[in-house]
């Protein structure tokens, strides 16, 4: 079986520059990350704070008095 | 303005790496090979632990158990990751700077080194499985004291590391001979990343051959009496935390370098590459010490520190999320995507090489975040040494550096050997195959360690007690571990099948050119500055100071240069008894001095 790994250099249809190169879907893609980001960060709260007792703020909020 | 840079081929328009550099292409291949040699045993314990800590399927001894994640952890984490970048450095030396080695002599010389290391290490580790031999090395991967290894595992280790400092040396060497001959160009992005990953490597690997020279093979050897468990921990994180970089750093470049080229368009940006590498040498050594966030002795102030600068690392990470994303969406362009997200239709899916890569970096990105979480000091608290810790690496190392690795690998093995490859879909079966095993396996490692579930244990299961999942059950997380373990382990299988059918396929005279991803701004718009290696050193070395003097003159002033008298612990049935009864002994004391304490505060306090 000959087979090359190569991808497939014809598959090309047009020869976008430098200047003429907009990475939208870059934006789009890691926007989406940082929203799964944040919405993971907010689901941590629940998994720290609500699932288990107290850490490390616990102990603070006891500390200054305001728990 | 940026100018198209210049078609990167080699000397020889349209020849392979092995028709450009032949005695090259053979150091290249053994490194491979060896590589996978390692891959396929590592790999091959893999399941077994994954089979074992869930009771799916027993066959050994739990001792045996740490014999076997010992071997796990060291031929994956150690032997497989650095041979084959070594393989890819000189590879990416000789192609990008359009020369061969200085002399093949030395190169086959720190080859050489380093499988005698190996072997060196090896043979104690082994030894383990069998009461026959009285040797063995049971101490995993971390080599934590008082586990004490057998003086070879020592020995074989800084052999090992000598032999990269060496091939450093090499890849150093071809560049400053390039260099002599072509005084005003800037240094070719992937020998800049060889360099600047291979200084990161010398300061890094200061921290574990202190610690194994000045302390565990003295002690081991029975030279010295004693050795301050916290200061060989925390030189080991020294070199340990920054050798998932170097493990990192050569699948980022695969992926600026590469991953471009075969998603059919260029790498976004040169500069940005540079400054990434750049990032990571200055600041992949002063982090260490969060991976000690838990150990006491060390104060929180400096675990602070070490908190900031890791931090500071996701910038790297970000920057090359973006620009390897940039420069596939670039390829997916030209190929005629169009749309916010329908150009992720126009990539070349159908090819392993880059479906793999692609879907190593998905999953590192989803290693970003439970990298978050192990780096935040608080939250740390909540999964240190649990599960969710294993889960994290297997994202990182096990999929992102080793899924780019076997990715990679079926581009490199036509260029070493001359074969065409085996079977292009087997190849593609195969990196889907280890994505799809892996989110299993990983993901519920991850939720297992949310549970409390331990790491580094071989039976996690106690009587009278059970973890309480939330969501699902502990039988359905260690159904999802066990699956993933088995589907990773046949990814493994159609991997070598391929590796093998290659050695044994005919020559042939239809592969593609050796070559690299041009680049849409290329070296030209980078500042000069970042190719000034001289600087970024010493700004490394000068954090290192910051980050480490305190720490370890406070843990030296505390617990003694060879520290308090710690016994030495062998792993082994026998030994168990007596340190039961030591155990026993040291809480008995105790209890009854906090009774007569409690008791004495109680007569004090009662009027």
């Amino acid at each position: 079986m000959t087979q090359s790994t190569e991808s497939d250099q014809s598959d090309q249809i047009r020869e976008i520059g430098h200047d003429e190169y907009d990475p939208v879907g870059t934006l789009a893609l890691i926007g989406l990350y940082f929203l799964i980001l944040v919405l993971l960060w907010f689901f941590m709260y629940f998994v720290e704070f609500l699932g288990n007792e107290p850490t490390v703020t616990g102990l603070l909020l006891s500390v200054v008095g305001l728990a | 303005m940026a100018k198209p840079t210049e078609v990167r081929t080699m000397s020889e328009a349209g020849s392979t790496y092995i028709d450009a550099f032949p005695a090259e292409a053979k150091v290249v291949r053994a490194a491979f090979y060896s590589s996978f040699l390692a891959l396929a045993i590592g790999g091959l314990f893999g399941v077994v632990q994954t089979l074992h800590r869930t009771d799916v399927y027993r066959f050994m001894d739990s001792a045996d158990y740490y014999t076997v994640l010992t071997a796990h952890g060291v031929l994956l984490a150690i032997t497989f990751t650095i041979f084959f970048l070594v393989g890819v450095f000189t590879w990416a030396i000789t192609t990008s700077l359009d020369r061969g080695v200085e002399d093949i002599r030395f190169t086959w010389a720190w080859y050489g080194l380093m499988v005698l290391g190996t072997a060196l290490v090896a043979i104690p580790i082994f030894a383990g499985f069998t009461d026959s031999i009285d040797m063995s090395a049971s101490v995993l991967f971390t080599f934590y004291a008082p586990l004490q290894a057998h003086p070879l595992f020592y020995l074989g280790l800084v052999l090992f590391v000598v032999g990269t400092w060496l091939a450093g040396v090499d890849w150093f060497r071809s560049w400053l001979a390039w260099k002599a001959e072509n005084p005003d160009e800037r240094i070719p992005l992937p020998t800049f990343m060889v360099l600047t990953t291979t200084l990161m490597w010398y300061i890094a690997t200061l921290g574990v051959a202190i610690a194994i020279l000045a302390f565990l093979l003295p002690w081991s050897l029975g030279l010295i009496d004693s050795v301050n468990p916290l200061l060989t921990r925390t030189l080991f994180w020294f070199f340990g935390h920054p050798v998932v970089y170097f493990w990192l750093m050569p699948a980022y470049m695969m992926w600026y370098i590469m991953l471009p080229k075969v998603s059919g368009g260029k790498l976004f940006s040169d500069p940005l590459a540079r400054v990434v590498f750049v990032l990571f040498l200055i600041l992949s050594v002063p982090t260490g010490i969060h991976h000690q966030y838990l150990d006491p002795g060390i104060a929180e102030g400096f675990k602070f520190i070490a908190m900031t600068n890791t931090m500071f690392l996701l910038l790297p990470s970000l920057l090359t999320a973006f620009t390897v994303v940039a420069s596939m969406e670039h390829g997916a362009r030209q190929r005629g995507g169009e749309g916010y997200f329908g150009w992720l239709k126009a990539l070349p899916w159908r090819d392993p090489v880059f479906t793999g890569m692609a879907l190593a970096g998905l999953m590192f990105a989803a290693a970003g975040f439970s990298g978050m979480i192990n780096a935040g000091m608080n939250i740390n608290y909540l999964v240190h040494n649990t599960f969710w810790v294993v889960g994290h690496f297997h994202l990182t190392v096990g999929t992102a550096v080793a899924l780019t690795f076997m990715a990679v690998t079926y581009w490199f093995l036509p260029q070493v050997t001359g074969r065409a490859l085996w079977n292009r879909s087997v190849a593609l079966v195969q990196v889907v195959l280890w994505f799809v095993g892996m989110t299993f396996m990983s993901n519920a490692m991850h939720r297992a360690g949310l549970l409390g579930v331990p790491r580094r244990t071989a039976e996690p299961q106690y009587d009278g007690f059970e973890f309480e999942a939330a969501v699902g059950s502990v039988g359905e997380l260690n159904a999802q571990i066990a699956l993933g373990g088995i589907l990773l382990t046949l990814s493994l299988a159609l991997f070598f099948a391929n590796v093998v059918g290659t050695a044994f396929n005919g020559k042939s005279d239809s592969l593609p050119a050796n070559g690299y991803a041009e680049t849409l701004s290329g070296s030209e718009d980078a500042p000069l500055v970042l190719d000034n290696l001289k600087l970024w050193t010493a700004i490394a070395v000068v954090l290192v100071i910051f980050a480490y003097t305190f720490p370890i003159l406070s843990i030296v002033d505390r617990g003694g240069l060879f520290g308090p008298d710690v016994n030495p612990f062998p792993v082994s049935l026998d030994t168990l008894p007596v340190l039961g009864l030591v155990l026993e002994q040291y809480v008995t004391t105790a209890l009854a001095t906090a009774g007569e304490l409690t008791g004495s505060i109680v007569t004090e306090v009662t009027p």
